[in-house]
């Protein structure tokens, strides 16, 4: 396979999203992350 | 419709994140009474000082009881009138010790203002015809500025004044 296709030849085979699921898992982290911090700084002002 | 085992798994927790904030919001509103600041209270933006409140001689801070104050004012473009000291002049700074419990009552005759206490909770809209209100613990010593954050002409930036909060 060369590198930047995608590894979904075959039919029943699924691409990785393994990287999608980072990415994703990052971006709901710092939303997650930064509600807290803004209630967190709501309540002790 | 095929989905891959991961994209199931963002899409619950987008879902169920929705739903959650969905139930903080109705939380706040129906248990806990969160509403805007107006809390539904009209006033005659004509005449203010017939609300007891905002006559003259009630505007800024009065003490109710230990550790309990109101402060009321009249926000006007370009000013927030928080009454007068004893030597006639407009008071531009008021004080009240650290840990009291202090109610805003502000109205304006004219247009969208804002009233915030920058660095405290203490942030709301005030607009005519209604009294906004919002009853504060002041938590922490120190010298804030109220502010006007609400664009409302020409002298905006000049609407200030300071609340001091002593140990």
């Amino acid at each position: 396979m060369k590198s930047g296709e995608r590894n979904y030849s075959g039919s029943n085979r699924e691409p990785s999203l393994k990287g999608t699921l980072i990415s994703v898992g990052v971006l709901g982290l710092v939303i997650v992350i930064s509600w807290f911090a803004v209630f967190a700084l709501f309540i002790s002002r | 419709m095929h989905l891959h085992k991961f994209e199931k798994l963002w899409l619950l927790s987008g879902v169920g994140a929705l739903a959650l904030f969905l139930v903080i919001l109705g939380f706040g509103a129906f248990y806990l009474g969160t509403h805007p600041q107006s809390h539904g209270i009209t006033i005659d933006p004509a005449n203010i000082e017939a609300e007891e409140a905002f006559q003259p001689e009630n505007l800024g801070l009065t003490k109710v009881d230990d550790d309990k104050y109101i402060v009321n004012v009249v926000a006007t473009a370009f000013n927030y009138d928080l009454g007068v000291d004893e030597d006639g002049n407009a008071v531009k700074n008021i004080k009240i010790p650290k840990g009291s419990t202090v109610l805003f009552q502000v109205v304006t005759p004219d247009v969208v203002h804002g009233f915030n206490i920058a660095g405290t909770n203490v942030n709301m809209m005030v607009e005519p015809g209604f009294i906004s209100s919002m009853e504060v613990e002041m938590k922490q010593s120190g010298e804030f500025t109220l502010l006007c954050n609400e664009y409302c002409g020409v002298g905006h930036h000049m609407m200030f004044a300071t609340v001091e909060v002593y140990e």
